[in-house]
């Protein structure tokens, strides 16, 4: 159970009131009927399962129902940063 | 047997409780568990084993009981499968064996048979047989288990949630100090302290008829605790008769507190909660779970009266008790002269039989053979003689070859009527290996301890390999430093001095494992389960190498104890069988729970009514009025079919399908998902959402469309109505409702923060009724008249406003049921 900081509401709170909502920065292709099939699933099913660090969006569900953004390590689950939708670079405070 | 009152006792003498057993009655008092104070009636047998029906009594006096399981109370409040060494005792309470001892048992007539019934006897006789299925039912009514509860349960659970900066595991010596030493070094930190027993103490009590030293380190510490709960209870919260059970990622943890008192169980009252789960999010967490001992290994080492040596000296001190007349006191390391020591004291004849041979003489023992009790240093005990309670052991030499125990010599026997063993120590790991930690095997402890370094978390005392209190006390207050440091409460760590090898547990020998006793039949290593060491021996012959597929095979550390106190032997005899060091085989995953937890715990209140919402229509109790039978829609309670007098649901969906289609149906509607979608891009919106167009759907008429998701999959339809050029009301299904939205949502925010949209779920505002069959024309005409309804003015698929009996409405001409 995480405890997450939800940078809109700017409190930290329980895992129950978030919804993952998978990776963070999968960039939908600019002309969907332009690419081929391949692409597409590319898109669509294809993601590093990485291990590490790792970018993904959350949406406080039964709070602000905002989508943001998440670093957090799938080795120790420990959150290392969050961030609102568009900013990934900048500082937030935990 | 109770000895004479001393001032170690945690029992109240003035206070006498009747409980019955089995049902015979007995007298206890206020302090035992059910546990000491059936000893003290001499009531030894417990229950029957698992898969051989052998008779069984207790083996420890605490949470890592694997014999002794219970069934507490009957009706609304049975509770199974609970341990005898767990359950305080109150007046008036009532328990059963989870398998009688003392009735007929047909696994134990069977014994002749039983070595025939190694590891995998039922998986090979049933199951690959394929005749599993007629047998299973008879099978599991022989298990060692209670049956399961029948009855609802009418008691109440409740669950709180905490934050603390500190949280300190385990209140025996190494807690009560951590906590002790963060509370006197810090202003604010709160501080939380969790025992899974009602006394805080841990197994300090043990060392008070030796060592006057404990007994008011104890005192006062208790009471210094005890002041700050009670004049700081913002700051330090104190947690008795409570397991921390689990602990997840970012130090969540997880404790069952059980209340259970005389009131709580025998009154028919509405009563405070009998179970309450604490879940604590804390920032630093400190271990001081302390230890398990280990039995040592030898046949027939299941009779009952054969204790864990530690476990003797609890029921000694805190309860004033023991089992025995003449006792054998029997382990491989220094700890078992302590015990010697105790009930030489207290006038209980014993003899000690150590593996280990008498190179170093320590004092204790000299000081032991001078006052007169018989040390025999060298041997150990091949075999218990008795049929269910132990009669004597048959002794032979044994030395330490070449990293092998060798077992030489003639054997002799020696009577008793209680044998205490120590075959050293299991640190309580578990719950740091919850949360991802690793152990390692030390050698010098001869024990699997916990990793060292780790975020957030200290480990002392017991857990961390300490054995004399004294050293326990001093590392807890180390590691404290280290917490308040963490938390910047200290800046300068303060550090004493621990005695020299003090992780050493007593100077354990390495684990006795000699082949000429693990090839015996009947040299028990997982109690709960019936797992021999031969069991363990045909798993590797059948080709298992590793420690988790050997435990799966056998069924060892399976079961409500998980092996708390066998497995770490068992681990030992598969590296012996396997020749490869214990380092290299290492341990089975330990997870939650720790200890068995109520579903009625993890329930709490939400329960009946307040298990899910319901949902009821603007218009249900009109539906109610008419006699309406309802189903259940995600949490919607909606109309289903309106039975008149005799109606089965048959008959009366043909009157209803008939009428709609005959003449007129009206169906409630307004469970359907309906979204307000505003703005100057709103069209655009709905364009890119459905898989059809809306760009030139006028003012005024209506569209069903088909929503897709981006791997083609359809996730929702319904038809969504233009109320002008920037404002839209789209239906989406029932169930889809709530993920439809947040799809929404989610593009909105993330993909087309561009776009000018607003949502706004309308669900509950809007009732919504859908009128069918060839008069509904006819009817509508009836109750709204400021809408022309002819064909030719109002087409198909589009909407109009209007009063429907005086309520503003949306009059949509669609089709919705075909």
């Amino acid at each position: 159970m995480l405890l997450i900081h939800c940078p809109y509401c700017k409190e930290s709170r329980d895992q129950s009131e978030f919804s993952p909502a998978g990776a963070a920065f999968i960039a939908r292709p600019e002309s969907p009927e332009g690419i081929s099939d391949e692409e597409w699933a590319d898109y669509v099913f294809y993601r590093t399962n990485h291990k590490g660090n790792h970018w993904e969006q959350w949406v406080h569900t039964n709070g602000c129902r905002k989508n943001f953004l998440v670093e957090r390590s799938t080795i120790s689950h420990q959150i290392l940063q969050v961030a609102p939708f568009g900013a990934r670079n900048s500082e937030t405070e935990l | 047997m109770r000895l004479a009152q001393h001032p170690s006792h945690q029992v109240d003498y003035s206070k006498s409780l009747n409980f019955i057993f089995n049902n015979k009655r007995y007298k206890g008092y206020e302090g035992d568990t059910l546990a000491s104070a059936l000893l003290a009636n001499d009531a030894l047998l417990f229950t029957r084993s698992f898969k051989y029906g052998r008779k069984r009594g207790l083996m420890t006096a605490g949470v890592e009981e694997p014999n002794a399981l219970v069934s507490l109370e009957i009706g609304g409040r049975y509770t199974p499968n609970l341990k005898a060494t767990e359950i305080m005792l109150y007046d008036g309470l009532s328990a059963i064996s989870a398998s009688n001892p003392n009735a007929f048992d047909m696994r134990a007539f069977i014994k002749p048979l039983h070595r025939f019934m190694p590891a995998g006897f039922y998986y090979k006789t049933f199951i690959k047989q394929k005749v599993w299925a007629k047998v299973e039912d008879r099978i599991r009514a022989f298990s060692g288990f209670s049956k399961a509860p029948t009855e609802e349960d009418v008691d109440v659970y409740d669950y709180i949630f905490h934050h603390a900066e500190v949280v300190v595991i385990g209140g025996g010596a190494a807690g009560i100090s951590a906590a002790l030493e963060v509370l006197n070094n810090s202003q604010k930190e709160r501080v939380i302290l969790v025992d899974e027993r009602s006394q805080l103490g841990g197994e300090l009590f043990n060392e008070f008829s030796s060592d006057e030293a404990a007994m008011k380190w104890h005192k006062d510490s208790v009471n210094r605790l005890l002041s700050f709960a009670n004049e700081d209870s913002e700051r330090f919260t104190l947690l008795t008769q409570s397991t921390a059970y689990a602990w997840h990622d970012q130090n969540f943890i997880e404790v069952l507190e059980t209340i259970t008192t005389a009131e709580s169980l025998t009154s028919s009252e509405p009563q405070k909660a009998r179970k309450i789960v604490h879940r604590i999010r804390a920032k630093e967490v400190i271990l001081a779970t302390g230890a398990h001992e280990r039995p040592m290994l030898f046949e027939a080492n299941d009779l009952t009266n054969i204790m864990l040596s530690q476990s003797v000296r609890r029921y000694l001190h805190e309860y004033g008790v023991i089992s025995g007349k003449k006792v054998v006191i029997y382990g491989n390391n220094d700890s078992i002269y302590k015990t010697a020591k105790d009930l030489h004291v207290n006038d209980i004849e014993c003899i000690v039989v150590d593996v280990r041979s008498s190179e170093d003489p320590i004092e204790i023992v000299s000081e032991l053979k001078d006052s007169g009790v018989k040390v025999l240093q060298g041997y150990c005990i091949v075999k218990a003689l008795g049929s269910q309670r132990v009669k004597g052991v048959e002794i032979t030499q044994t030395k330490l070859q070449d990293n092998n125990w060798q077992v030489f010599g003639d054997t002799q026997t020696i009577s008793c009527d209680l044998v205490a063993t120590s075959g050293g120590f299991n640190p309580v790991v578990h719950l740091d290996c919850h949360n991802g930690a690793k152990t390692y095997f030390d050698e010098v402890s001869q024990s699997f301890l916990p990793q060292q370094e780790r975020d957030n978390r200290e480990v002392c005392g017991a857990v961390a390999g300490a054995g004399a209190w004294q050293d326990a006390i001093i590392d807890a207050k180390n590691k404290a430093q280290f917490t308040l440091n963490a938390l910047g409460a200290v800046s300068k760590l303060k550090q004493e001095i621990l005695s020299e090898n003090y992780s050493n547990y007593f100077n354990v020998s390495q684990f006795f494992t000699p082949k000429e006793i693990l090839n015996k039949q009947k040299v028990f290593l997982d109690l709960q389960n019936d797992v021999t060491t031969l069991d363990v021996a045909l798993s590797i012959r059948e080709g298992y190498r590793s420690i988790e597929h050997i435990k799966r095979y056998t069924a060892m550390g399976f079961g409500t104890d998980q092996g708390k106190t066998g497995n770490i032997n068992g681990i030992a005899v598969a590296a012996e069988l396997l020749g490869i060091p214990l380092s290299e085989l290492g341990t089975t995953t330990f997870r939650p729970a720790y200890t068995g937890v109520d579903f009625g715990a993890m329930a709490g209140r939400e329960i009946g009514d307040f298990f899910d919402p319901q949902r009821y229509t603007t218009i249900h109790d009109s539906h109610v009025a008419s006699g309406a039978e309802f189903e259940v829609v995600g949490q919607w309670y909606r109309p289903w079919y309106y039975p008149e007098t005799g109606e089965n649901m048959h008959q009366a969906v043909h009157r209803e399908c008939l009428a709609a289609r005959t003449s007129l149906g009206m169906m409630d509607a307004s469970t359907l998902g309906k979204i307000d979608v505003q703005g100057s891009d709103a069209r655009e919106f709905l364009s890119r959402i459905y898989t059809n167009a809306w760009m030139k759907l006028a003012p005024g008429s209506c569209r069903y469309g088909l929503m897709c998701n981006e791997k083609g999959m359809i996730i929702d339809d319904g038809v969504s109505t233009c109320i002008n050029d920037n404002h839209f009301i789209m239906t989406t299904t029932t169930g889809g409702a709530a993920s439809v939205y947040s799809a929404l949502e989610m593009w909105l925010q993330t993909e087309w923060s561009d776009l000018d949209v607003h949502l706004n779920s309308v669900t509950d505002q809007y009732s919504t009724v859908a009128v069918v069959g060839p008069n509904a024309r006819m009817l509508m005409k009836l109750l709204c008249q400021d809408v022309d309804f002819e064909r030719e003015n109002f087409k198909f698929m589009q909407w109009r406003p209007g009063t429907v009996c005086g309520v503003d409405a949306r009059i949509m001409r669609i089709s919705f049921s075909g």
